[in-house]
């Protein structure tokens, strides 16, 4: 059965703070979906509403069109990970996921199923105290796949991992995707998830400001623009500038220049014999598009970096 | 960068006073960290609030009746009547006195030939005859029969003597507190002793003497007299006690005792008539039992319990002449101190307070944040006891004089007797309560440090200083080793609140619940102070050895 | 609620701690029984008021510190590394996480008592006729058989759960372990401290009766039954209102609190 997390109308405060203001999207089987969103926009609240673990003010959360609290075994149904850290210090790995597996009434053969997957069978009978960082994630995702859930619910996976592990994870969270899951993954890593995520959710202040496909909202915010990298700087920003373009110079040797397409480009300075060395049409990359739909919602926004400005002034 | 010359680089500063600076910082930083978490002032200010309402609780559920002129009565009306020594301390003064006035300067004699004595008998069925309770031979420690110089015969009046105890040998008494050992050794016929007591002006001067021709002297008392004074014999011997200690609890039976004392040569120089002898008990201190026992009626006229045919004299009497320590004689009294038993509780807020507040730093590894900020691992140490200890100390010392403000009016004016204290020793129990929970909080302090974990660190000094205090309340050991143990654990701090000294010429069992302890106040808390330090003295090793 | 109740002896049994502590209270209590044992005699002459089953099971009052601590740890080092919300995550139902951590701790802490309380009846049945406390002189040797005896001694074993149980609830309140062992082992120890120090009858009374420590206690007597304030039964009685209030306190707030 293809089971979709639904989150409707979410409203929370904690004391003055608003958490969450009317948070509304659902998460579809079969692919990733990114969960991104400045600090404090409400994400770690949202996936702690939908686990029963906080309690919203308004709205519900639903997971196969059931609340989690209902479920008889939760864990066989959402898998989730909302903190690597949360383990008792003194408790091996491998007693901690056997409490887990005896109260969702699964067997210790599915624990040491899981330990092997996360590639924990060598550290497996070590104190969970001594972990390091990427130990305690890998072991979070296992204990999140014990009951072989059909909705994964991931909490910043990547903190921690070494290139290597976020290699794995990649190929991991595509792969449970392809299974006909439902993934959820928050994070701030953009470039994991540029690659790793089909659909995205971004949110900001307690809401959320775009639910779209991965490609969709690259395309919107690449806008038509063009780089160019010349040796004759002034004569290509005035033929083009004529032409009706607005050019910036970004780099020495390089422009950048909205309102005209590649060919376009191209055509005119071959016209007027300017010489260059390269024409590419300069695509978004999913930071830049995150920046710009969330720049209102930034809470924490620390000085502006100088670089960006230019960027800025074509806007 | 620009290209420029570069500027001289700025010179240290001097290193001595960046220390010292460094170290008032230090101080500031972990009172700010200190006061900024709520739950810890709360815990502080809870710890001072139950100090408070526990004193307020006993004081305001004392409840004494008594029977006026038969009706019933309570509080203030029914204080007892307890006299007051010279120096302002309550005593006990009750003896049989064989007396004559002496005006000015005058010197007294005695051989002292026997002292025996008698108490009642507790156990089995008690004998009630016309003369009294049934009594047994029994001579008690204290027991006393001597002469005496004695300012008149008010209870409480300036005094000196000369006497020969049950067990302590010759002594010289005066003012109820002063006390000086004579000849060892009990008094027989074959072995008498002599005693010998001169005035001159307001000196008392007392001799002893084996034989009547070779004195020795024992000591001096500089006493306020008036010129007229009253000389002569007496005898007195303390309530008999017989203290069971069961588990779970000890059982006092006492009953009073008598100790007769025959004399004999005995001579008065000076300008006082020889027979002008009058016998009477002071303070219902005539005999218990035999001929002329008054059953502790007060002091009434003379009924031949002495015999002046050729000089000798024997005197009968019960009761004490020395500093009243706790309820005697039946009347209910109370210590200054027992406005502050809730000191004790307190102390348990305090001590969770103090131990969170460095074993929070192990919590998510705040510890190396602190550590990155002042690497100075002893430093660190040093400015949390201080900051603990001295919250600690200003919670205590509020709660505490609140309790005794309040407290001890509220004692008085149920018709508690408050054992007087001069202001010097009241302001050393309440500070001295103060510091006992500044001292405490030292020692959780070094403990959580040593420990790092929040729950055991908190078991383990409530174990430290409660489970040895709650041991001896709870009489788990025989009074022996109960006093080991208030003298060698941390809970022997507990001492410092003790307002009535220990006087040697007194027997006192020590009952931590009534407020006596083995050690004295400052030897007491000496030993917590001892075992903050060298708990202080791990966690500095610790700190330093371990990584962070 | 039989997986939580799986998960839950599975989450203690994995922790060296757990072992150490259920030893000690075993441990302790008899060490403490047979010290007092040990420490008491019968002169020749006296005839001696004491209670010997009461005496004998002395340690139970210091047992139950350790009882105290386990379970409130139980709970406590949860909250302190955030795992309880991983413990929410496996089992959403709330009250059932609180039943079955109730269920395996109470469970474990009466395996434990039994122990103990076994220890110390036999320290008493061992000590007590060679200090004095013989057949001819009234005092018969301690054994179970004897209807008060057994009473004293299941009667010890149920107190020594129930102060698990009010562990549990104040720990589930108030969350930090080292608060949580603070409070207890005051609300335990300071009311018997204070009932020695106050004068007043009438408050003696009355904290005797309804404080948890002194009113479970007297589960233990079996001789001047009339002189006891509150009667063996009531007593525990009163000890299972208090940790029952504990327990519904620590549950609603459980229950209503965000994780």
């Amino acid at each position: 059965m293809q089971t979709t997390i639904e989150v409707n109308e979410l409203r929370k405060r904690f004391g003055p703070t608003i958490a969450l203001d009317g948070m509304s999207f659902s998460v579809q089987p079969g692919q990733v979906t990114g969960f991104v969103g400045p600090n404090g926009a409400g994400k770690s609240t949202t996936m702690r509403v939908i686990l029963g673990l906080d309690a919203p003010d308004e709205g519900n959360a639903l997971i196969g069109g059931k609340p989690y609290v209902s479920l008889r075994h939760p864990m066989r149904l959402v898998g989730s990970l909302l903190d690597a850290g949360a383990l008792q210090p003194s408790r091996t790995a491998r007693n901690h996921l056997l409490w887990l597996a005896h109260s969702q009434g699964l067997r210790a053969n599915r624990v040491d199923e899981v330990i092997e997957e996360a590639g924990l069978d060598k550290v497996a009978r070590r104190r969970a105290g001594g972990y390091s960082l990427g130990m305690r994630q890998r072991l979070g995702i296992a204990a999140a796949m014990l009951g072989d859930p059909a909705v994964i619910m991931l909490d910043e996976p990547f903190n921690g991992m070494d290139p290597e592990g976020i290699v794995w994870m990649r190929t991991f969270l595509r792969s449970l995707a392809s299974q006909g899951r439902a993934v959820l993954v928050s994070s701030h890593l953009m470039s994991e998830l540029q690659d790793t995520a089909d659909h995205l959710v971004v949110v900001g202040r307690g809401k959320v400001i775009a639910d779209t496909t991965l490609a969709s909202l690259l395309a919107a915010a690449s806008g038509d623009r063009v780089v160019l990298r010349t040796s004759a700087v002034s004569d290509a920003t005035a033929v083009l500038q004529h032409a009706g373009a607005s050019v910036a110079v970004t780099a020495p040797l390089t422009l950048t220049i909205a309102g005209l397409s590649p060919e376009q480009v191209v055509a005119l300075l071959s016209e007027k014999l300017v010489p260059f060395s390269e024409v590419s049409a300069h695509r978004a990359t999913l930071e830049q598009a995150y920046m710009e739909l969330t720049k209102e919602a930034v809470e924490f926004r620390p000085a502006d970096v100088t670089g960006e400005s230019a960027e800025g002034a074509l806007r | 960068m620009t290209a420029g010359t570069l500027s001289a680089p700025i010179a240290p500063s001097d290193t001595r006073t960046g220390r010292r600076d460094g170290f008032g910082q230090l101080l500031r930083a972990e009172w700010t960290k200190f006061r900024t978490v709520r739950g810890w002032v709360i815990g502080m200010i809870v710890a001072a609030l139950l100090t408070v309402l526990m004193g307020l609780f006993a004081a305001a559920n004392v409840n004494i009746g008594c029977d006026i002129n038969g009706q019933q009565n309570s509080g203030r009306g029914c204080e007892p009547y307890v006299p007051l020594g010279p120096g302002g301390e309550a005593v006990q003064d009750s003896f049989y006195f064989i007396h004559q006035p002496l005006a000015g300067n005058g010197t007294i004699t005695a051989q002292i030939v026997s002292l025996t004595g008698e108490h009642v008998v507790l156990t089995g069925p008690q004998q009630a005859t016309n003369n009294g309770p049934d009594m047994t031979a029994g001579l008690m420690p204290w027991s006393k029969a001597g002469v005496m110089i004695k300012e008149n015969t008010k209870r409480g009046s300036a005094y000196a003597a000369m006497l020969i105890t049950g067990s302590h040998g010759v002594r010289m008494q005066y003012n109820y507190t002063g006390d000086v050992a004579g000849m060892p050794g009990a008094v027989t016929a074959s072995s008498p002793r002599w005693l010998r007591l001169t005035r001159s002006g307001d000196t008392i001067t007392g001799y002893d003497s084996a034989d009547g021709s070779h004195w020795t002297k024992v000591g001096s008392a500089h006493l306020a007299l008036s010129s007229t004074v009253q000389i002569g014999l007496f005898a007195t011997s303390p309530s008999y006690v017989q203290t069971s200690t069961s588990f779970g609890g000890s059982s006092n039976n006492g009953g009073p005792s008598q100790a007769t004392g025959t004399f004999d040569h005995v001579s008065v120089s000076g300008s006082a008539p020889a027979n002008n002898w009058t016998g009477e008990a002071i303070g219902g201190g005539g005999p218990v039992t035999g001929p002329g026992s008054q059953g502790g009626a007060p002091t009434g006229p003379l009924t031949q319990p002495y015999h002046p045919s050729d000089g000798r004299f024997t005197a009968t009497g019960s009761g004490d002449i020395a500093p009243l320590v706790g309820d005697a004689q039946g009347a209910p009294t109370a210590t200054v101190e027992q406005s502050l038993t809730g000191a004790f509780i307190g102390l348990i807020a305090v001590v969770v307070v103090a131990t969170m507040f460095f074993t929070a730093e192990y919590r998510r590894g705040l510890i190396r944040t602190t550590l990155a900020a002042t690497p100075g691992r002893g430093a660190v140490l040093a400015a949390k006891a201080i900051v603990a200890g001295l919250v600690a100390f200003v919670a205590g010392l509020v709660a505490c004089t609140v309790a005794l403000a309040v407290g001890v009016p509220m004692e008085r004016g149920k018709g508690e007797f408050i054992l007087p204290v001069s202001t010097l020793t009241e302001a050393r129990v309440v500070v001295g309560t103060a510091a006992l929970l500044a001292v405490a909080a030292v020692f959780a302090v070094a403990i959580g440090a040593v420990m790092r974990r929040s729950a055991v660190a908190v078991t383990t000094v409530i174990v430290a200083i409660v489970l040895p205090f709650l041991l001896t309340v709870l009489n788990v050991f025989p009074s022996g080793v109960a006093n080991w143990v208030m003298r060698l654990t941390p809970a022997a701090g507990f001492a410092i609140q003790q307002s009535i000294p220990h006087y040697s010429q007194v027997l006192t069992a020590s009952n931590v619940a009534r407020g006596t302890y083995p050690l004295p106040p400052y030897a007491g808390f000496a030993v917590l102070c001892c075992y903050a330090a060298a708990a202080l003295g791990l966690a500095f090793f610790l700190l330093r050895r371990r990584d962070a | 609620m039989s997986e939580a109740l799986h998960a839950e002896w599975t989450k203690l049994r994995s922790l060296s701690g757990t072992s150490w502590l259920l030893v000690a209270i075993a441990v302790l209590t008899a060490a403490v029984s047979t010290a007092a044992v040990a420490a008491t005699h019968c002169p020749a002459s006296m005839s001696c008021p004491v209670d010997t089953t009461k005496l004998s099971l002395t340690g139970v009052e210091f047992g139950q510190a350790v009882v105290a601590i386990l379970a409130v740890l139980a709970i406590s080092s949860e909250y302190s590394c955030g795992m309880i919300r991983t413990t929410l995550s496996a089992v959403p139902r709330r009250t059932v996480v609180l039943a079955a951590k109730a269920a395996v701790i109470t469970a474990l802490v009466m395996t434990a008592a039994l122990a103990a309380v076994a220890g110390s009846v036999l320290a008493g049945r061992l000590i007590l006729p060679g200090h004095g406390f013989t057949t001819a002189r009234g005092f018969a040797a301690l054994s179970l058989a004897d209807g008060p005896t057994l009473r004293a001694a299941a009667g010890s074993v149920l107190y020594l759960a129930l102060i698990g149980v009010l562990s549990l609830g104040v720990a589930m309140i108030l969350r930090d372990s080292a608060v949580a062992i603070g409070s207890v082992l005051g609300v335990l120890y300071l009311f018997p401290i204070i009932i020695g120090l106050i004068g007043n009858e009438q408050w003696q009374h009355r904290l005797q009766r309804w404080t948890p420590v002194s009113a479970g206690l007297a589960i233990q007597a079996t001789k001047n039954m009339r002189s006891l304030p509150i009667s063996p039964w009531s007593g525990l009685g009163v000890l299972a209102i208090w940790a029952g209030a504990a327990l519904l306190a620590g549950g609603i707030t459980f229950r209503l609190r965000d994780a």
